[in-house]
């Protein structure tokens, strides 16, 4: 192939399948190129895609039944003991209706399927026969020239283009290559998440979740669930199955010596999980090392003459306690550097300051806003007595509280500080309070 | 609900080019770094997929085949001693997720 692409898109997950969508809308002539099978085959996520950018790029997508699993209504944060569970339980009709607030999707259909609407665009767009999505071929390196990216190489074999996108996640070879990132990145601030798939007779899965329909729910755990390593726990409800699992600090992991399975199979023996979980079949095991959001892993520049990176590959992910963003970042990230590489063809322009408006954009948009904003929240989250303490003393009063023994009860508030005492101490809940007013 | 062991987990991976005999390894260890220097040894335990393994002599020793390619073991060993890639799609092992 002798032609130059305007761009070629290093993986198609969904910030690749995201800016390859908005390149096919605006006439733009690309290569998407994914290393597995097909797109989605090597993805791994939670996981719940939040908001409702995925409208941006199927609109509607609520109409047909294909990709997404179920829609979230509900939402719990658990607080857990090694016996207890103690949760803050949301449920409202006002997330019945599309756009919904959030979707759980399994990647390997559902970046599948997105990989079917982008090829449907590229269809009906000018290149319909000089666009193309392309899986099975890993690509090794990003070909430079003078500082200025000017495509890939698989192999022996070379593709060159205006522009070259880098979405091919949190293990960023290429990105580093380039130099955007170090070559070695610590543990500091990268989580190991692991996964079990769990199926059920969907009506079996219905009826203990209190599902309707494609209605979903969404729960993530602290405490307990990660046997005093930091991190947390999810559970997400699937057509038929459950996503069960744990994202742990790998530093922590280090440092602690343990095994990540071993504290998965710990969490799953705890009594509340044990009763969500029985009788399902584990399907599928998987992991995937995760960012944190903490900015200090982050690239600081996201662009070069003739390439920008977006997704994962930015580190683009935070859970700042409310969810875990990591996806709908990839969406945006990838429509943001979709249309900065439009406009630099327009001016043909693919020089440092026309790809520096990717950034910008990306700084404008809520995605770096949260991040930045959000920064207290994310280290306070990684904090011991937020992870282990705080748990453990919110299960220990709600024992007590919810305790009913026929002899004289003593008030809430005495309860509250004996169990303070026992884990903690109105200074350190002190402290914690204020860190949390400010961080959230 | 039984718990699974490690291995029935990973029995339940589709893992690519299982047919061929030899496969290109996407990472590659030193491990003369894991049995000279390194103070924790920590891929031993750390890896989901328990790639690495410690003898009784507490050698490390490093097998490719079981590789889940979440990148743990990238980030995880901080003595220089992990060489890390993504498999060849043809000659390589990795996986292909049926449920991601």
């Amino acid at each position: 192939m002798d032609e130059k692409f305007d761009c070629i898109i290093v993986g198609a997950g969904v910030a690749g399948l995201a800016a390859a969508m908005t390149l096919a809308r605006n006439n733009m002539k690309f290569l998407l190129i994914e290393k597995g099978e097909f797109p989605g085959s090597k993805n791994v996520s939670g996981g719940v895609l939040w908001g409702s950018d995925l409208a941006k790029l199927v609109p509607n997508y609520w109409e047909e039944d294909g990709g997404w699993d179920r829609f979230i209504n509900h939402r719990r944060l658990t607080f857990m003991d090694d016996q207890s569970a103690f949760s803050v339980d949301f449920k409202s009709s006002h997330f019945n209706e599309p756009p919904y607030t959030g979707v759980v999707v399994l990647r390997s259909k559902f970046d599948r399927w997105l990989a079917d609407k982008v090829q449907e665009a590229i269809d009906e767009s000018d290149y319909a026969m000089d666009s193309f999505i392309a899986p099975n071929i890993l690509v090794e390196e990003v070909l430079m020239e003078n500082g200025k990216a000017t495509g890939i190489r698989t192999g022996d074999e070379k593709f060159y283009a205006d522009s070259v996108i880098i979405a091919e996640g949190v293990n960023n070879l290429l990105t580093r290559q380039v130099g955007l990132q170090n070559k070695y990145v610590p543990a500091d601030h990268i989580l190991t998440g692991i996964k079990e798939i769990i199926r059920f007779d969907q009506e079996v899965l219905e009826n203990r979740f209190q599902l309707r329909g494609k209605s979903g729910m969404s729960n993530e755990f602290v405490g307990f669930a990660t046997d005093g390593v930091e991190g947390g726990g999810f559970l997400y409800t699937n057509q038929d199955t459950l996503s069960l699992g744990l994202v742990l600090g790998l530093k922590d992991l280090r440092e602690k010596g343990k095994e990540p399975y071993e504290i998965l199979n710990t969490f799953k023996k705890h009594p509340v999980i044990a009763d969500a979980i029985h009788g399902g079949e584990v399907v599928e095991y998987s992991a995937h090392v995760v960012s944190s959001g903490d900015k200090r892993v982050m690239p600081e520049k996201l662009y070069l003459p003739g390439l920008l990176v977006c997704g994962e590959a930015a580190n683009l992910l935070m859970n700042a306690g409310k969810a875990i963003q990591g996806m709908d970042y990839a969406i945006r990230s990838g429509i943001i550097a979709a249309e900065a590489i439009i406009n630099a063809k327009k001016a043909e322009d693919f020089g440092e300051t026309s790809m520096k408006k990717y950034q910008d954009s990306l700084n404008d948009s809520y995605v770096m806003k949260d991040i930045n904003n959000f920064q207290d929240a994310v280290h306070l989250l990684h904090d011991p007595v937020m992870t282990q303490k705080m748990p453990n003393l919110i299960c220990d009063f709600g024992r007590n509280f919810f305790s009913i023994k026929n002899e004289p009860t003593q008030k809430a508030r005495k309860m509250f500080g004996k169990s303070v005492k026992k884990h903690s101490s109105y200074l350190e809940l002190m402290k914690l309070g204020w860190k949390g007013s400010r961080a959230l | 609900m039984k718990l699974l062991t490690l291995s029935e987990q990973l029995g339940l991976v589709s893992y690519r080019n299982q047919s061929k005999s030899e496969i290109k390894p996407h990472i590659v260890v030193d491990t003369d770094i894991c049995n000279t220097v390194c103070p924790h040894k920590c891929t031993t335990y750390v890896c989901p997929a328990k790639c690495y393994t410690m003898d009784e002599q507490g050698q490390v020793h490093f097998q490719v085949e079981d590789c889940i390619e979440c990148g743990t073991c990238m980030y995880a060993c901080d003595q220089g001693a992990v060489s890390w890639e993504f498999p060849d799609p043809e000659i390589g092992r990795g996986v292909t997720w049926n449920y991601g």
